[in-house]
């Protein structure tokens, strides 16, 4: 009879827990209650897609939760699966660098949302190529490629940064000789699409595979997953000799070097904001506002950064999914937002603000929205910095703002010592047959090179910019012209030396004790 | 009790039962009906059974049905297929699987030792109290959730163990592999040729298994007979000696059956895998080398991107991970039962 | 059968080999045994045969103590604990061990790296300390302590690693954890590039313990009902659901997540949300909880049950004031460790419950973070903050998953019916004030007893010690 009252201990207990959960419950009402509250107006949005854009997006989504109070989620899980999740219905938008694939080159299925979209473009930068280099233990801030060799780098073909090619871009730098580890990503990706792309139409002899979203499998190269896993990889210490492209917010974030591009007009060239905007001033823009970079690639602008691109918010025109008219109304105040105000941000941010012919486009497509709210374009209102009221939309001030490169980026052989991307305060010594000068990119107009303090060293001739026409002495403070090695650590006469005495050291440990009770028993033999 | 309980029974059953209560001669059945609460009770819990069949029932079948559509495509060359690529039709999970294996032998030639040596010192040597303490902390670090490990894989550990990979190819590259190359196909040195290989992931995951492996190899050895245990030590034996002659012959099928257990885990394991490979998708035979990949993986890298039929064919991948799973388990608890520790704990 | 002849008792001086060979292998011929009879032994004549030879009885045969008279026995073995000398020799050994390292590192040979250095003097360690046993001991105990050192290094190893693991985790957490909005905001208002002080994982620790206890609410009465199942009721069908639960403990849980990510996302809710993370998480734990409960309510002593039947109580009542007490620890740590398992799991909620930095409290609707998922999404980020922060957000967890452990430790320390001390305590208290009451209504019976013999005189009753019984 007594079993059942010494078990009644569970009624009590379950008491307890129906008391947490309640307690549990009330707080949790009390949480929702708060944020309902506040967010009353809008309704969430989600989104996933591009990691290229995502630091420009988390940053306006902070930005409109604290000024609107409006709730947008951002995932970054790579453009393919932003489109992929927009085709399957399970987002309210998608971020991508390139459109729905309806003929992919790489003879997989065509992509065909099911319900209607557009693209708007949210934002423009460049794919930089941040990379991770020491000569002799010193970081390498300016270091510069041309195209062909970059693709040929990023094919396998360039596999040691001692490199004819390579040295012949950098005449200023001893290259050392160091195995080049490219990080691609593993993800499907936009940033690796534009990038394929770039190459297949720049260089179709070297990369033969087209555009494609995965990168291929190639021997020695890293996968990494998302932006920040290609930059976090190179940004290691293990990641010395590593290079990727990344956009140039996340280089700038890690504080890495990226690497100055050669473009058509013979200028080594880094993917700022301005040079990002000249350069997207030759890109075509198709009806649905999707780009061809063509015009880009080869624009003869000497300011022009060649890997310059849009970024596109896939944004539904119909209701769907998990889109409702009260999202939209979310979703067009966040597009406006960004299209106006957020792009003061992009240049701090890394990225290069849009210029207003795209503004305008973007707000018609905006208005596509399904329960939009955002009135038509009105200049004075949009304070993006690209433009003042009243001007003709095809300009961009940045654009006529940028600064000329400094002559010592010109392809020749004088290299700038001034550092670049997240590296910008660090400057690199250069010696050899090249000289120093220093470049201040993106503020008023270029300075030209000769005053970094090794090229007046030199003296001898000196070219009508200050720089030292023959490169016979190198300055002081340059990196020493013999290539770094590593430390030696081969087995010679003196590690036999010193292993011979390590192991006597652990004989005349060992010996005695075996040899002293032997030699007593022999001693006391010979005794009586 | 027993005469408070028949005035109930007989309510609850109501008038027509009563009958059968009556006295009458003959025999007296020894089957009594159960009552409203007792079938109530059966059904509810034949509904759970069923449920719970349902559900995994559900998961299977569904798996194996998305599964056939790549399956049916693919055919055979799934299993020999390197290239993973389902939207070219052209997709397999010969390198996959091979990662996944290399990853999880790696782990167990880290693991078994450790938890070998563990659970025989656990179980024989160490006192009660210490017994008592060790115990409790081994089974707090199976707890340990898998993406601390694969934190603690990319931030302390990848960086610590490349000297070691360094030290390993360079002194042992003559044993293939061992051996890593870099694209002229001489002896790689730098550092970033040793990172995200399937040994750091192998380290990480054996870590992750020991704990379980331990509890079920110490298991096994704390039913090792006391009296063979006094036999061996009254006949003059070593603690060792004890050791190796009562407490691991007895303790085999635990032996086995906690490394095939840890085996099941360390195939299957994701995140922390995830954080520390470089995905590739060739056969990589330099373990120390950067590159590998595993099923688990693959799946969180791709399930976003993929069409439909791609994820069929990630589910094809999934159903084949599952199944060694599935038959690696069955093993384990097969040759557990049939050893004599397994045979006395019943 | 013969008497173990005295010279093949072990420690005998002749026989060192045969010891080691019979040692060696238990399961030896024990015919190798009577074969070494040593010439010091005392004449065959001493051994009295329990058996003639035809087979009888030996009467005269009994058990005797060999004579040991004029015997060398060996040292006795030390199997417990550790001599003062022994101590010394693993200390020798290894500031031995440590010196030869440090020497070969610092000044012999050009060898580097951590690893390395701990390698040579570990081995230098076994080597001096084999040495040092071998000066007073033979080769059987030197084959023993070098062995045992083995063992014990095993363990500091895995021991060492594992806390190292964890108290990593929580050093690096350190950076995030001191400042009290980590634990009350969430990321809402938190850029990539804002500090510490900005921004917490409220959201996350709110998802996971929703995820949990929805995931909770439905595994648990399913799968505790599902074990009650296999045991009380049985038969082919649950000898069936057993082997499928047994199979699904296979299943890797990223298959569970893409389960859920291709049946549940794609076909009917269309987005990620808590609820679709915590069916990923109830796929995942409930065969863990099934097979746990299994094994804990087998565990319940078969006369339990019995004695409730024959007790007259119906299955159900059995099941509910009988068994389900008795298991109830051994039950509470199934759960729990299921909890801690479908806690700290990363990859099922990676595929299904969507990444968000602000308070999804719906879980129906919109993606709701968790902490293992907010880990992994704050150390992608190469910002050293982020990183602070996923650490953090990793101690965090790692704590709750230890707590859980540490609940599960405690109840389920005891198995079924096993009482702790409070419990043992207030039991021993009933019984003795149940025995204070019978005393009394003993007592007072007796005396009404008296009361009416004396009143009535005649009337006995029987039925009285009856009833105290009951």
């Amino acid at each position: 009879m007594s079993s059942p009252r010494s078990f009644s201990l569970i009624p009590r207990g379950r008491r307890l827990v129906s008391l947490t959960l309640g307690v549990f419950l009330a707080g949790a009402m009390a949480f929702s209650g708060a944020t309902a509250a506040q967010a009353e107006t809008y309704d969430p949005i989600t989104g996933t897609g591009s990691t290229w854009s995502q630091n420009a997006l988390d940053q306006w989504r902070k930005n409109v939760a604290s000024n609107y109070g409006m709730t947008v989620n951002y995932s970054g899980t790579g453009s393919s699966a932003g489109r992929r999740d927009y085709i399957a219905g399970t987002v309210d938008y998608a971020v991508s660098e390139i459109p729905f694939q309806a003929n992919p080159e790489d003879g997989s299925p065509p992509e065909v949302p099911p319900r209607g979209y557009a693209y708007m473009p949210i934002v423009a930068g460049g794919t930089s190529l941040m990379y991770n280099l020491k000569i002799g233990g010193q970081q390498v801030s300016n270091l510069r490629l041309s195209g062909d060799t970059i693709a040929k780098i990023f094919k396998g073909t360039i596999t040691n940064w001692n490199d004819a090619a390579i040295a012949a871009d950098n005449p200023g730098l001893a290259m050392p000789d160091k195995g080049i580890t490219p990080v691609v990503r593993s993800d499907g990706s936009g940033s690796t699409a534009q990038f394929t792309l770039w190459m297949s139409k720049q260089y179709p002899s070297i990369w033969t595979t087209g555009m494609t979203s995965q990168y291929p499998t190639l021997p020695n190269f890293k996968y990494q997953s998302g932006s920040s896993g290609v930059a976090g990889y190179v940004s290691q210490n293990y990641g010395e000799g590593a290079i990727t492209y990344v956009e140039y917010s996340y280089a700038m974030q890690a504080g890495f070097p990226v690497v100055k591009v050669l473009n058509a007009a013979g200028y080594y060239v880094e993917p700022t904001s301005n040079s990002v905007a000249v350069a997207l001033l030759k890109a075509q823009i198709a009806p649905d506002l999707t780009q061809i970079l063509d015009g880009v690639y080869n624009n003869a602008d000497p300011r022009t950064y060649p890997m310059s691109s849009y970024s596109y918010m896939i944004i539904p025109t119909a209701v769907g999914g998990v889109f409702t008219t009260g999202k939209g109304k979310t979703l067009s105040t966040f597009a406006k937002y960004m299209l106006c105000e957020g792009q003061q941000q992009a240049s701090d941010l890394g990225y290069s603000p849009l210029p207003m012919n795209l503004v305008i486009a973007g707000f018609a497509q905006v208005a596509r929205i399904p329960g939009t709210v955002v009135p038509a374009f009105d200049p004075t209102s949009c304070n993006n910095p690209t433009f003042k009221p009243g001007e003709d939309p095809n300009n961009n001030l940045l654009a006529q703002t940028a600064a000329q490169p400094a002559e010592c980026d010109k392809k020749g052989p004088n290299q700038c010592t001034t550092g670049t991307g997240g590296a910008a305060g660090t400057e690199t010594a250069v010696s050899g047959s090249g000289n120093g000068g220093s470049a201040s990119g993106g503020s008023g107009s270029g300075t030209g090179g000769g005053t970094s303090g090794s090229s007046s060293a030199a003296g001898g001739a000196v070219d009508e910019y200050g720089n030292p026409v023959s490169g016979g002495t190198s300055g002081g403070g340059a990196v020493s012209a013999s290539p770094f090695t590593l430390a030696q650590d081969s087995w010679g006469a003196p590690q036999n030396i010193m292993l011979a005495a390590g192991l006597f050291v652990v004989l005349a440990a060992i010996v005695p004790p075996f040899v002293a009770p032997q030699m007593q028993r022999v001693l006391g033999k010979k005794k009586p | 009790m027993a005469n408070s309980r028949t005035p109930v029974l007989e309510a609850e059953r109501g008038s027509e039962k009563q009958e059968s209560h009556e006295p009458v001669a003959g025999r007296r059945s020894l089957v009594s009906k159960p009552s409203r609460s007792d079938s109530v009770f059966r059904n509810v819990s034949y509904g759970a059974g069923m449920a719970t069949v349902g559900i995994m029932l559900a998961v299977g079948i569904f798996l194996t049905l998305r599964a056939t559509d790549a399956l049916g495509v693919a055919g055979f060359s799934f299993l020999t297929e390197q290239e993973w690529s389902p939207e070219t039709q052209k997709f397999g999970i010969a390198a996959v699987l091979f990662g996944t294996i290399t990853i999880a032998i790696i782990a167990l030639c880290v693991s078994v030792p450790l938890s070998l040596g563990a659970a025989l010192l656990i179980s024989e040597i160490v006192t009660p109290k210490v017994k008592t303490a060790l115990i409790t902390l081994v089974d707090l670090m199976a707890a340990v959730p898998s993406v601390i490990f694969g934190l603690w894989g990319v931030f302390y550990l990848q960086a610590n163990v490349i000297p070691v990979s360094q030290w390993i190819s360079t002194n042992f590259g003559w044993i293939p592999i061992f051996r890593v190359t870099n694209a002229a196909g001489e002896l790689a040195t730098e550092a970033s040729a040793f990172t995200s290989s399937a040994f750091i992931a192998g380290i990480v995951v054996g870590l992750m298994v020991v704990p379980t492996q331990t509890s079920v190899m110490r298991e096994a050895f704390s039913q090792t007979p006391m009296g063979e245990r006094e036999g061996a030590l009254a006949l003059g034996s070593t603690r060792w000696g004890m050791i190796q002659t009562v407490v691991l012959p007895f303790g085999k099928g635990g032996i086995i059956g906690g490394v095939m257990l840890g085996l099941g885990r360390a195939l299957g394991e994701t995140i922390a895998v995830y954080m520390i490979i470089s995905p590739i998708f060739v056969i990589n035979w330099e373990l120390l080398k950067t590159g590998t990949n595993s099923v688990s993986s693959l799946i969180a890298l791709r399930y976003g991107e993929s069409s439909q039929f791609g994820l069929s064919a990630l589910m094809a991948a999934g159903l084949v991970l599952f199944l060694i799973t599935l038959a690696i388990n069955f093993t384990a608890s097969s040759i557990v039962a049939r050893s004599r520790s397994g045979a006395e704990s019943g | 059968m013969t008497l173990i002849p005295e010279a093949a008792i072990p420690g005998t001086p002749g026989t060192p080999d045969a010891q080691t060979s019979s040692l060696a292998a238990p399961t030896a011929n024990p015919i190798v045994v009577p074969l070494t009879i040593d010439p010091l032994a005392p004449p065959a004549t001493a051994f009295v045969e329990s058996l003639r030879d035809d087979g009888t009885v030996n009467l005269r045969a009994r058990t005797f103590i060999p004579n040991s008279e004029g015997v060398e026995t060996a040292a006795r073995r030390h199997i417990h604990g550790t001599p003062l000398e022994e101590r010394f020799n693993v200390f020798g050994a290894a500031a031995a061990g440590i010196s030869v390292a440090i020497l070969l590192f610092g000044w012999f040979a050009p060898l580097t790296g951590q690893v390395g250095w701990a390698v040579i003097a570990f081995i230098g360690f076994l080597g001096f300390y084999a040495v040092l046993v071998s000066l007073k001991a033979d080769g059987q105990e030197v084959k023993d302590r070098i062995m045992i050192s083995l063992l014990y290094s095993a363990a500091v190893i895995l021991i060492g690693a594992l806390l190292f693991v964890v108290i990593y985790t929580l050093i690096r957490g350190q950076e995030a954890l001191p400042h009290a909005n980590f634990f009350f905001d969430t990321m809402q208002l938190a850029g990539p590039l804002d500090p510490l002080t900005v921004g917490g994982i409220s959201h996350a620790i709110m998802g996971t313990l929703m995820q949990i206890g929805m995931a909770l609410s439905l595994a648990v009465p399913l799968g505790i009902t599902t074990a009650v199942f296999l045991n009380e009721i049985g038969g082919k069908f649950a000898r069936f659901v057993r082997t499928i639960s047994d199979a699904m403990t296979a299943l890797p849980s990223i298959v569970a997540g893409l389960f859920v990510y291709a049946a549940i996302i794609t076909l009917i809710t269309h987005q990620r949300s808590g609820f679709a993370a915590a069916m990923a998480i109830m796929v995942m734990m409930l065969p863990i909880i099934i097979r746990a409960s299994d094994v804990v309510l087998r565990l319940v002593a078969g006369n339990l049950r019995e004695a409730s039947y024959a007790l007259g109580s119906t299955k159900w009542r059995t099941v509910w004031h009988v068994v389900l007490p008795t298991a109830r620890s051994g039950l509470v740590t199934a759960v729990i460790l299921g909890t801690a398992r479908g806690i700290g799991e990363t990859s099922p909620v990676l595929l299904t419950s969507g990444v968000t930095a602000v308070m999804n409290l719906n879980p129906f609707d919109g993606p709701m973070i968790s902490l293992p998922l907010q880990v992994f999404a704050f150390v992608r980020s190469p910002e050293p903050n982020m990183i602070a922060r996923g650490f953090g957000t990793a101690a965090v967890l790692l704590l709750l998953v230890l707590t859980l452990f540490a609940l599960a430790r405690v109840f389920g320390g005891r198995g079924p019916g096993q009482l702790s001390v409070r419990q043992q305590r207030a039991v021993v208290a009933r019984s003795g004030r149940d025995a204070v009451r019978l005393t009394i209504s003993a007592a007072r019976r007796e005396r009404a007893l008296e009361l009416a013999q004396a009143t009535a005189g005649s009337a006995s009753s029987t039925t009285a010690p009856k009833e105290t019984l009951s």
